[in-house]
């Protein structure tokens, strides 16, 4: 339980990333389940952000003056194309639902599992 | 004091996912989502990762909160 | 799904991820793995081989910029999908009636003045951000995303949806391109100089060269990002 006390950032993550887990599982509307994955998706970005960091670290910029540890830029880089893909996932699942309230008129589960 | 700073921002984290998961009026839990982005992108700051907390501010907190919204406007308001 | 199923589910998922995470290095450890394999020769040459002070963006656009490459790819590929799924659909007016793009919205006059008069001082910020992208944090996504959460603003306050949108169509198709294309012009330069697509030459007097091809990338990038964007949420309000 010691480690899990020194790495309780880590474990507030693992704990977003099973509240958005139950948000895809246990709710019916289709915007919660959205609303879920992202979620998700933010709990990793913020783990691995998490993981590049270093105690009393800037910013990893090089300018003439800036010294100190640096954070490391690699999972910086990662992350910014993680929220690329994020934001476009978002964006195609609601195009998607928009088009299903339109032909179905519902955007709950278990109504559309009922109607087909 | 950092060490308390991380720690009031881990627990605003997961008290606002909680409250997107019990919301049943969808516009109230896009605008809380917009809010637990908020406080990720300050959390990141904190990390220092300056690049990475003005992205997720911009998409986060702005276009995602806004296609959300749009979707909303278009389908229902209310969870049933 | 029933409550115990659920439950279970997460318990499964979450005591594994619980015990992995607690036998993790420390964060902000600085002997752990995540800082001495290649981040060490990044941090300690990256300034000088990319021609960025900003570190990420060198890993960006430098060391990793088929990664970027794949990212604008997939953000151009959702535009084309949201376009491919909500555009066929029968418009929710009759063709032909002048849509005034705010669907019925009034737009109250004091909102509508702070934004045009705001307006161009954002456009500013975005571009600053974009264009210093490469020595302070920014880069060419971030002012992107500026620039079209300012051209989202504005087409709503203007009233201009689809009917009559603050870019022409075809210019806006073309502007939506200008990532994938900015990346495949200066992989093809690449490829002319070094023999390797998208290759950075590496002598050290081709500096301006390196540094005139990231640039061109972010701007390649920061303008497809706003066109991008102002043409999902054109696309999803559909009037």
């Amino acid at each position: 339980m010691a480690g899990l006390w020194q790495n309780i950032d880590y474990a507030a993550f693992v704990a977003l990333f099973c509240i958005g887990l139950y948000m895809i599982m246990a709710k019916q509307n289709l915007i919660k389940k959205l609303l879920g994955l992202n979620i998700m998706e933010t709990a990793v970005f913020a783990f691995i952000v998490t993981s590049g960091m270093v105690d009393g670290g800037n910013a990893p910029i090089v300018a003439p003056g800036a010294t100190g540890p640096f954070a490391s830029p690699l999972p910086h880089a990662l992350i910014l194309t993680g929220i690329v893909v994020a934001v476009s996932i978002t964006a195609l699942a609601l195009s998607l639902i928009i088009e299903i309230y339109r032909q179905c008129g519902t955007i709950e589960a278990d109504e559309l599992k009922g109607a087909e | 004091m950092s060490q308390l700073f991380d720690l009031v921002m881990l627990a605003l984290l997961i008290s606002m996912a909680l409250a997107v998961a019990r919301s049943k009026d969808l516009v109230a839990a896009a605008i809380i989502f917009s809010g637990y982005s908020l406080v990720m992108c300050l959390l990141w700051q904190h990390r220092g990762a300056p690049d990475v907390a003005m992205t997720e501010a911009a998409i986060g907190a702005g276009v995602t909160t806004i296609l959300v919204l749009v979707a909303i406007g278009r389908t229902c308001r209310r969870e049933k | 799904m029933r409550k115990s199923l659920v439950a279970l589910t997460l318990a499964a998922a979450a005591v594994p991820m619980l015990i992995g995470v607690a036998g993790l290095p420390r964060p902000g450890d600085g002997s752990a793995p995540a800082h001495t394999h290649v981040v060490a020769r990044y941090i300690a040459e990256g300034a000088q081989e990319t021609g960025a002070g900003n570190l990420v963006t060198g890993v960006l656009l430098n060391y990793r910029a088929f990664d970027t490459f794949g990212e604008v790819m997939v953000i151009f590929a959702a535009l084309a999908a949201v376009m491919a799924v909500l555009m066929p659909a029968a418009p929710s007016r009759p063709a032909g009636t002048p849509g005034n793009g705010t669907g019925g919205l009034q737009v109250s006059p004091v909102v509508a003045f702070i934004v045009r008069l705001t307006a161009p001082f954002i456009a500013i910020f975005g571009a600053f951000v974009i264009f210093k992208g490469h020595v302070s944090p920014g880069g060419g996504f971030q002012g992107g995303v500026i620039l079209g959460a300012l051209l989202m603003l504005l087409s709503v306050v203007m009233g201009r949806g689809m009917q009559a949108p603050l870019v022409p169509v075809r210019l806006a198709r073309w502007l939506q391109a200008s990532a994938p294309l900015a990346f495949a012009g200066v992989a093809c330069l690449g490829l002319a100089l070094t023999g390797t697509l998208l290759g950075y030459p590496a002598a050290p007097e081709m500096a301006l060269v390196r540094e005139l091809m990231m640039i061109v990338l972010e701007l390649g990038i920061g303008i497809g990002g706003a066109a991008i964007i102002l043409g999902l949420f054109l696309a999803m309000r559909g009037d």
